[in-house]
């Protein structure tokens, strides 16, 4: 069974180290821009969330160039280079902006689970970020596509000085 | 860089020491363009190392006349090595308000007219939406510094804040509002494979403080702070507060935290977002509340509620001022009120008392706005207390003008009074280079053993003959390691299995630049930042007759578990010092023979004469 990268997203404080850690294994160096995950942190609210490629593969149909497959062991999408152009497809209809540009080759960065071991999740100090079975992972799935239906209580920015 | 500088000072504060040193004429205003204001990373800033999200700042201090530092959390630093730089050395002054945006590698100064008056909080919002990148990182100052209020703060990703000398006073003498960073550069490690190992290990080790630092912050530690007798109450006159439980950590957390939030790389993660939802005190969801704000804006005027210190706390960061001098001044203004030194009409009708939370945040927002008694408070304490006059010295507690934080001289331990005497090359703090009740306070060695700290430490009480002076030395030094090589403070006081010991940096360094640098390697560069700091002290007139305690850190403590402590030998715990720094006693300057030692013969001819 393939396993699936999910988060807890409350526990993620947004110290970025998953992404330190992504462009490491990658291509050896530090910066965030060459990271395949990445952490937004919203200013005025209670939000510092990991986004990351959720493997969902509709970057593969959208490729003019065929550069992307699923690869059937990881169940990552996987990049060809060679035939990658970085015409920014993948990046196009990515929707949750999972996709990304290599800032050296202007490749596409897409999430490659690390061929099945995962940097981030190794790494991750919160323990935000997890490699599960498909079956448990689909449990984080549902609850982060019900929290879309939460109705926000926080207000975001009262009337103080 | 220049490759020689670079190895004999690594990076960060200690690098900056030297351009300050080479480039600032003695003497000169702290408020003139010709003062030369640094933001600087080390080496280790932004890469996997735990706790690297820093920025150290560098500058002649308009609070104190001496050397300035001050650090910031947040992403600044990190992100001003994405945007392809390691230093931004600001020279000269604007006519009028700027800011400066760097982004991918290109500099540019842009008008800021519009931002001019606006908040902290106010201008960062509009400036990321101005550069179109809500991930930059803004380092900015509020009001404050505009006001030239003495210790106005850089105030980094809204929240985070260079607070202390007054960087934000020199930002606003230049007439720059903001420094914008962001980029896509990458940092090359020599040799990544081991560096990545060290990085790894440090990150579970460092981790470990999350279940102490991490789950209440640092504001948790209050409590037990309060219960040893060492919570500076009533503007210093007592370090113990019976009401301590209402303005704890756990009551923090309890009512008023949102979530925790780190700084870059931070695997520990103390920040606190926090908010007032409701009430007279209301806030916007924020950071704040550290320790010490918490002692020194609530605990210190006797505050009973964390509610409008919280207010206190979000006031000073989106206006941009330091909390701790703003508290420390605070506390004075209440004393001297209580002993008719600051008459009502001076106050504006406020009458000041302790525990009176409304009339500390009406006299905040004097100072705030520069009006009556609040022009002078914002001179800082020392000026405040030289025009008060009428014995105001003996209770203004500051050493070289710099206000004393939350830590005591009597009853955290005797190496803080070594420490706010000499310690600090920019006058009373507690931080820099480090926090020196982990010896005997917190009873920790640090990974200092080898390197010859005493050990066990003796009672935190004694002052001679213990090897204090030996022991501070050593703590300093590898506390000047956090601003050299731009990483927090927090990663490097604790147990030696949740440190960056010595041995840890060394490991991290050495693979991170590929020159082999032992712990022994390190505190040699160390040893010559934090010399060459006190050269520029020196130069500027510091020597031993500046190294005095004010009065009421002298005094014997009034009630708690301390009552009764004082300091006594002063004197003799300054002379173990010297002798351990290899300074002159008597003049209190690094002896020749010293700054042979660590090639600054330069300053040598300098401070000595030719």
């Amino acid at each position: 069974m393939p396993r699936s990268l999910v988060t807890n997203p409350d526990k993620c404080t947004g110290c970025r180290i998953c992404e330190l850690a992504c462009s490491y294994r990658h291509f050896k160096v530090f910066n965030p821009a060459r990271s395949r995950i990445r952490v937004v942190r919203l200013p005025h609210g209670p939000v510092d969330s990991p986004i990351y490629c959720i493997q969902c593969g509709l970057c593969i149909g959208a490729c003019p160039f065929s550069a992307l497959s699923r690869d059937l062991r990881t169940g990552a999408v996987k990049v060809d280079f060679e035939k990658c152009t970085g015409c920014g497809m993948c990046i196009h209809v990515c929707p949750y902006g999972a996709a990304s540009r290599d800032p050296e080759s202007h490749k596409a960065l897409i999430c490659d689970l690390c061929d099945g071991d995962p940097e981030c999740v190794k790494i991750c100090p919160e323990g935000v970020l997890l490699y599960l079975d498909s079956d448990d992972a689909a449990e984080y799935k549902r609850i982060a596509f019900s929290r879309l239906q939460r109705k926000e209580i926080t207000p975001l920015k009262p009337d103080a000085r | 860089m220049r490759l020689d500088l670079l190895k004999l000072y690594l990076g960060g504060t200690g690098y900056a020491a030297r351009i300050l040193w080479d480039g600032l004429e003695r003497g000169i205003d702290p408020l003139s363009p010709e003062n030369i204001l640094i933001a600087c990373t080390g080496p280790l800033t932004g890469t996997l190392t735990p706790c690297s999200g820093s920025v150290e700042f560098a500058f002649k201090s308009p609070l104190t006349g001496i050397f300035g530092q001050s650090r910031a959390g947040g992403s600044f630093g990190p992100k001003l090595k994405y945007a392809g730089y390691d230093f931004i050395i600001i020279e000269g002054a604007s006519e009028k308000p700027v800011y400066l945006s760097i982004i991918d590698g290109s500099a540019e100064i842009r008008d800021a007219s519009h931002l001019w008056g606006k908040t902290v909080h106010e201008a960062t919002d509009i400036l990321l939406e101005e550069i179109g990148d809500l991930n930059a990182a803004a380092a900015c100052i509020g009001p404050g510094g505009e006001k030239l209020i003495k210790y106005a703060s850089i105030m980094v990703d809204y929240d985070r804040a260079a607070g202390r000398c007054g960087g934000g006073t020199v930002m606003g003498s230049k007439k720059l509002k903001a420094i914008v960073v962001n980029g896509d550069h990458e940092i090359e490690i020599a040799k990544p494979d081991e560096f990545y190992e060290a990085a790894k290990e440090a990150i579970s080790v460092v981790g470990r403080q999350r279940i102490s630092l991490g789950q209440f912050g640092t504001v948790g530690g209050l409590r037990g702070l309060n219960e040893s007798g060492a919570l500076p109450t009533k503007n210093f006159q007592t370090c113990y507060y019976e009401k301590a439980e209402k303005m704890s950590g756990e009551e923090l957390a309890r009512r008023y935290l949102i979530k925790r939030r780190a700084c870059a790389g931070c695997p520990i993660g103390c920040g606190r977002y926090v908010w007032v939802p409701s009430g007279p005190y209301i806030t916007p969801p924020h950071e704040g509340a550290e320790y010490e704000t918490t002692d020194m804006i609530g605990v210190q005027p006797m505050m009973e509620s964390l509610e409008p210190l919280i207010k206190a706390s979000y006031l000073c960061n989106t206006y941009g001022i330091d909390t701790i001098s703003a508290g420390n001044v605070i506390a004075f203004a209440i004393e001297a009120y209580e002993r008719g030194l600051i008459t009502d009409e001076d106050a504006g009708g406020i009458k000041l008392s302790w525990g009176d939370a409304d009339a500390c945040l009406k006299l905040l927002e004097l100072i705030i706005e520069r009006k009556m008694i609040g022009d002078l408070l914002a001179e800082g304490v020392r000026r405040a207390s030289e025009k008060i006059g009428r014995g105001a010295k003996d209770f203004a507690c500051h050493v070289k003008g710099l206000e004393v934080p939350a830590h005591d001289t009597r009853g955290t331990t005797k190496s803080f009074a070594i420490q706010y005497a000499i310690g600090n090359p920019r006058g009373a703090c507690h931080i820099e280079p480090i926090w020196v009740g982990v010896w005997d306070f917190s009873r920790s060695s640090l990974g200092l053993r080898e390197l010859g700290l005493p050990w066990p430490p003796p009672s935190r009480f004694a002052e001679t003959g213990v090897g204090r002076g030996e022991a501070c030395r050593l703590l300093w030094l590898y506390g000047e390691l956090a601003s050299i090589l731009g990483i927090c403070r927090f990663s490097m006081q604790g147990g030696e299995d949740e440190i960056l010991t010595p041995a840890r940096l060394s490991r991290l360094v050495s693979a991170l630049t590929g020159w082999e640098l032992s712990s022994q390697d390190l505190i040699k560069i160390s040893d010559r930042a934090y010399t060459l700091k006190r050269c520029f002290n020196v130069r500027e007139g510091v020597g031993r007759k500046d190294d005095r305690l004010p009065r009421r850190l002298m005094e014997p403590l009034t009630t708690g578990p301390t009552k009764g402590q004082k300091v006594e030998s002063l004197d003799a715990m300054l002379d173990e010092t010297y002798e351990a720094l290899g300074w002159d006693k008597k003049a209190g300057k690094p002896t020749r023979k010293k700054l042979r030692e660590l090639g600054l013969e330069d300053t040598a001819e300098v401070i000595w004469g030719g």
